[in-house]
């Protein structure tokens, strides 16, 4: 038996991935209803770390800035994308036969509603709700949304009352 | 004084330092204001939490081995100058068809020509790699050095044909298809094979001397040569084997 290994940095790549591709994914998912778009942008986010061979100083934060930014150009390049694994289409809100029929168009509503109110949020106020959602640190908000880390509470407050009002707002006019 | 909105959030978030949340507790524990103030955060956050979920789907099955393949091919991409992926493609079906006659004629000096030629268009492969689309001769195909680890990786919406895997005394992989069943992706370790046509059967032919070969469908690894060791998820044996390719996370249809 030899002496074990240093991590490599695919065996260090690797680690990262398990860790936070599922919660980079669900923040991209959330972020823009479209969640083939997600799984796209949070792959090549996570293919361009690989590409660099080796790991950025704040990972996690370099990744949501390369996803954001990679996000933002992904509207006029959706067909140049390559799609190596398409995921399972998010057809499994049908699939169970519904149990009652009221039930099931009022959490559709709902899920409307909730998709409204985030598109109608100020662009950093949507990321910062979104972001802390996934459990992401103040630090790495900060970081990858250029903003000052001693305020991050202050406006992650702001932002969940901006989406409680604009949500509230929705729903008591339907 | 009483704590202020970043402070009652940091408190919520575990983002305090101990000691500003220990004095912080201590303001709490006599303060009915900010106990309320703090209540409602949470309470708020619950709420907004358990909306977001609401939209939710689930989380797709990728891996990072796949995801490392996809940064091989982007890296690729971006070092092939004035052409892009599919630009690319559309030149190697052409060469290609060129030389798909003579593929199947062993000696045959077209494979290293159509190699040099796409050398040039695609820039430097990693690599030995000679491709074949051809209606004449019935096949399509690549070929590959097999003298490092390969990892052959079918990827597709939908699944359905087999491959049969023989082992050959030759030096490279070679794969062959039906004509346009499939698209055919070497890089590095990796050779991707598209499949397009869901009922396909694939030849894979491994030299013997093949130190590592990996087939997978997806997610699921069907067949590992590692050294003189096979293991499969098909059937067969003494140098020939079949297994049924199906889409990950579906069960097989055949034996």
């Amino acid at each position: 038996m030899g002496p074990e290994r240093a991590p490599t940095f695919h065996d260090q790549f690797v680690e990262l991935f398990e860790a936070h591709f599922q919660r980079l994914y669900r923040y991209l998912s959330r972020l823009s209803g479209d969640p083939e778009l997600a799984a796209d942008v949070a792959q090549d986010a996570f293919a361009k770390l690989y590409g660099r061979g080796s790991l950025p100083d704040a990972p996690e934060a370099w990744l949501i800035t390369v996803a954001l930014n990679l996000f933002r150009n992904a509207a006029s390049t959706r067909t140049r994308r390559l799609r190596l694994l398409t995921p399972a289409r998010g057809e499994a809100v049908l699939a169970d036969p519904p149990s009652s029929p009221d039930a099931v168009i009022e959490a559709e509503d709902t899920r409307r509603q909730v998709r409204q109110a985030l598109d109608r949020m100020p662009e950093r106020e949507r990321n910062m709700l979104l972001l802390r959602a996934e459990g992401y640190s103040y630090r790495d908000i900060a970081h990858a949304l250029h903003v000052n880390e001693t305020s991050v509470g202050v406006l992650l407050a702001r932002a969940r009352r901006a989406f409680r009002e604009i949500y509230g707002g929705s729903t008591d006019a339907s | 004084m009483h704590l202020d909105e970043e402070r009652i959030q940091r408190l919520l978030d575990g983002e305090l330092s101990p000691a500003a949340a220990r004095e912080a507790r201590e303001h709490l524990s006599g303060c009915a204001d900010c106990r309320r103030l703090l209540a409602e955060a949470e309470r708020e956050e619950r709420e907004v939490n358990a909306l977001l979920e609401m939209i939710d789907q689930p989380i797709p099955p990728i891996r990072a081995e796949a995801v490392a393949l996809r940064a091989e091919l982007m890296g690729a991409a971006s070092r092939a100058q004035h052409a892009s992926l599919l630009r690319r493609a559309a030149a190697f079906v052409l060469v290609a068809g060129i030389a798909g006659a003579a593929y199947a004629i062993p000696g045959s000096p077209l494979p290293k020509w159509v190699h040099s030629i796409t050398e040039k268009m695609a820039g430097r492969p990693e690599r030995n790699t000679v491709s074949a689309d051809s209606r004449t001769t019935g096949v399509s195909g690549i070929s590959v050095e097999a003298d490092q680890r390969l990892v052959i990786l079918f990827s597709g919406d939908s699944l359905g044909g087999q491959v049969r895997v023989t082992l050959s005394e030759g030096s490279q992989v070679q794969i062959q298809a039906p004509p346009g069943a499939a698209t055919f992706t070497s890089k590095s370790e990796y050779l991707l094979i598209g499949v397009k046509d869901p009922a396909a059967s694939f030849d894979v032919r491994i030299p013997r001397s093949a130190p590592w070969v990996e087939i997978r469908a997806g997610e699921d690894r069907l067949f590992l040569k590692e050294g003189l060791r096979i293991s499969t998820s098909g059937s067969g044996s003494a140098g020939s084997y079949f297994m049924p390719l199906t889409s990950p996370g579906t069960p097989s249809q055949r034996p």
